[in-house]
Order: structure tokens, then C-alpha cells, then sequence
């Protein structure tokens, strides 16, 4: 799993590349309980690397997204892959996550 | 392959489109990926139980062919004509369905089996028709227990297990990942089927069967939802996708059907074996 970060108009953009899964998953929340410490709150994470979204992958969503949200903040997607999309409608996950087509509407959601 | 992790395998409720597990138990077999226990609900039950005695792939084929056929709606359009005309008294133990050659081929593959007799630890999960609650089956009879699970409510008359009237596993828990976290699964594996939905209404009885799919399918999304999040480790959903609709009778296409079963196992199985390399 490859994690990169970059700002745009206050917005911190990770770019996720892998499967996020049980072996995975620790690295992700690490790198999110980073950028929420350092204060940053608003993300938007970009799925179009990701391949592949297990159960335990959903659960760090889950908890990024809670810990952002009680912090004012939120975490939105983009770039989500049909097969990714396909878990996260049986999930539930769409009816809680903000999703975007492309990483500029991602961010210009926040202002 | 050996893993310290304990692997469950769920079968859900899907009527003839269960069939696919036994694409799955071919590709988990093929891949030495070792199950310590099966749970299975309403049609998902049926193939739960076969993989649960380890029973050849083939020989579930075959079995498939002979059971969904027609006869075991033998009764139903003349017994709807007589409900709606009201010469046939409906009660809790009612069913449109003369059950007795669904029963007779139940009982000519599980008549004999006991779950303690089972290779693998076994259970099927069931619903309570007075109380709404779900019921969880593991003793006795495993016929008894498939036939509860099976009993599509109105369709097939409900089947009294321990003095509880039961009906079929879907109305409760159609796909039951809360069994085998209960019984301490590390790593589960679930197939699920969602319900077709129709295009067309001609009937009445049309618009129930709608009903009732839009029913069950939120059931499945909002109790995987519930299951996934819950989990201590992982779960694989194992979700076959047909080219077309498949009817209850449609056993020519069951050869498909376990195709499609063993497809979807095979875009998970990479997934799996990374998680099981890596324990």
C-alpha cells in the first residue's frame, strides 16, 4: 500500500494505491490519525489505486471518517473502482460517505 | 495451506442460485483452503449441509437437478385459486404448496443426517413465524432443519423444530455472518444472492414477490452492513453476478449457475490467500 498527501485550497488529498485489507489497514489509520493530529480534518481520499476494500478496510474508513466528522471535519472519495463501489453499496457505506467523480469537486465540496 | 485462523464458510439464502456454492467449495477445495465450520440459510442450507459432509461437487450437480423441478410447487395455482376464493382456510400452518415431494427429496439426501454426524460443524439458521426472531438450529435432525429454513412464507407451510413454528432463514437473517463470528470465525466466508427485481406487474401476487424482494435485499445490505463492521477480522464476501435472470426451475442452467459461484470465488481468492500467507 502506497499513501501519498498533498494540500489543495486546504484540503488534504491521500492518494491510496493497493488493497486496503487486515495487512494493510494499520498503515492507513496511522497515516489518518497523522494528518488528523497535525490538525488536518477536511480530506478527500483518492480511490482510483485502490483495488480492492476488504471488511477490515472498511472498519478504518469508518473510523477516519468518525474522527474527522466529530472534529468538524470529514473524509470524501473520489476515484472509487466499480468492484470497490460494489462493496461499499453492500456495506452500507455509500449511504454514509461523500463520493465525487473527480478530486477537484472532492475538495471544492468543503468550501 | 495451514492457518492459525479459523475459517468459516456462510452460505445464504438465493433458492437455486445456492447452487454456486458448490462452485465455491470446488475452488476452496482446488486451493487447500481448510473450513472449519458452515452455516447456511434457506436454500443456502441445502448446499451448507453437502459441504459440511463433504460431498463431491458432482454429485451436488446432479442433486441440484433433481430438486428443482416443478413438482415441488405441486398444488400452488389451485390452492391460490381456492385461498382467493376463500374455499381454502388459511392458517399459521398453511402453505399454497402440497409439500410432500419437496419433503420426500429432502429427505432422500438428509433423512438420515444428524448434525453430530456432520464432518464439519454445521448450522442452519431458521425464523421463528410468532416470535419474528431468528433461530439458530444445531441439534437433531439436519432434514428438519433445512426444511424450517427453506419455507418461503405463504409459498411452503412453515415446520414445527422443538414445538417453535419456524419459516424460512431469509425473513430474519439472510445471510448469517453472525453465527460464525458467534462461534469465534476469524476469517468468514460468505456467499450471498440478492433477489431479482421485476419489470413487469400482472398480478396481485406479482407485487408481493416484488415486495418481498425489495424486503429481503435491505435485510442483506443493512445486516451485512451491521456483520462487516462488527467483525473482529475479515470477511469475504463471495457475491456471484448472473448474465440473466434465473427462475427457480431454470436447471439447465445449474452447470452456469455453479460457474458463476465459482468465478466469484476465484475474484476473491487472491484476497484470501494473501490474508491466510500472511498470518
Amino acid at each position: 500500500m502506497e499513501i501519498h498527501d498533498r494540500q489543495a485550497d486546504g484540503v488534504t488529498i491521500l492518494s491510496l494505491r493497493g488493497s486496503i485489507d487486515a495487512m494493510t489497514a494499520p498503515k492507513i489509520t496511522e497515516f489518518i490519525q497523522g494528518q488528523v493530529s497535525r490538525g488536518n480534518i477536511k480530506l478527500v481520499a483518492d480511490f482510483s489505486g485502490v483495488d480492492y476494500t476488504s471488511s477490515a478496510g472498511l472498519r478504518v474508513l469508518l473510523g477516519a471518517i468518525k474522527e474527522t466528522r466529530a472534529q468538524g471535519g470529514d473524509l470524501r472519495l473520489t476515484g472509487v473502482q466499480p468492484d470497490v463501489l460494489k462493496v461499499l453499496n453492500l456495506s452500507g457505506f455509500t449511504n454514509i460517505l461523500k463520493m465525487f467523480d473527480t478530486a477537484d469537486a472532492a475538495v471544492a465540496s468543503y468550501s | 495451506m495451514n492457518t492459525k485462523k479459523r475459517i468459516a464458510l456462510v452460505i445464504g439464502s438465493g433458492g437455486i442460485k445456492c447452487a454456486a456454492a458448490a462452485g465455491l467449495w470446488r475452488v476452496l477445495q482446488e486451493e487447500g483452503i481448510v473450513v472449519e465450520n458452515v452455516v447456511g440459510c434457506s436454500g443456502g442450507s441445502m448446499y451448507a449441509a453437502l459441504i459440511a459432509n463433504r460431498v463431491d461437487v458432482k454429485v451436488m450437480e446432479e442433486w441440484s437437478k433433481t430438486l428443482w423441478t416443478s413438482d415441488i410447487m405441486q398444488g400452488y395455482t389451485e390452492n391460490l385459486k381456492a385461498s382467493k376464493d376463500g374455499s381454502l382456510r388459511f392458517t399459521e400452518r398453511s402453505g399454497l404448496v402440497d409439500d410432500s415431494a419437496l419433503n420426500r427429496k429432502l429427505r432422500e439426501v438428509y433423512g438420515e443426517w444428524k448434525f453430530s454426524d456432520m464432518k464439519m460443524p454445521f448450522k442452519v439458521v431458521a425464523t421463528d413465524l410468532l416470535s419474528g426472531e431468528k433461530v439458530t438450529l444445531a441439534d437433531g435432525g439436519v432434514f428438519d432443519a433445512i426444511r424450517a429454513s427453506l419455507a418461503i412464507p405463504i409459498i411452503f407451510p412453515p415446520w414445527e423444530v422443538n414445538e417453535r413454528l419456524l419459516i424460512d432463514g431469509a425473513a430474519s437473517d439472510p445471510l448469517p455472518i453472525d453465527v460464525a463470528i458467534q462461534d469465534g470465525a476469524d476469517i468468514i466466508i460468505a456467499m450471498g444472492f440478492t433477489l431479482d427485481y421485476r419489470a413487469r406487474f400482472r398480478s396481485m401476487t406479482a407485487v408481493q414477490e416484488q415486495l418481498n424482494s425489495i424486503y429481503m435485499n435491505n435485510i442483506l445490505n443493512s445486516t451485512y452492513a451491521f456483520y462487516n463492521l462488527a467483525h473482529h477480522a475479515e470477511i469475504f464476501p463471495v457475491i456471484p453476478e448472473f448474465d440473466s435472470t434465473i427462475s427457480m426451475f431454470d436447471v439447465d442452467k445449474i452447470p452456469s449457475v455453479i460457474e458463476q459461484g465459482e468465478q466469484a470465488a476465484r475474484m476473491q481468492l487472491p484476497h484470501i490467500k494473501r490474508l491466510l500467507e500472511n498470518v
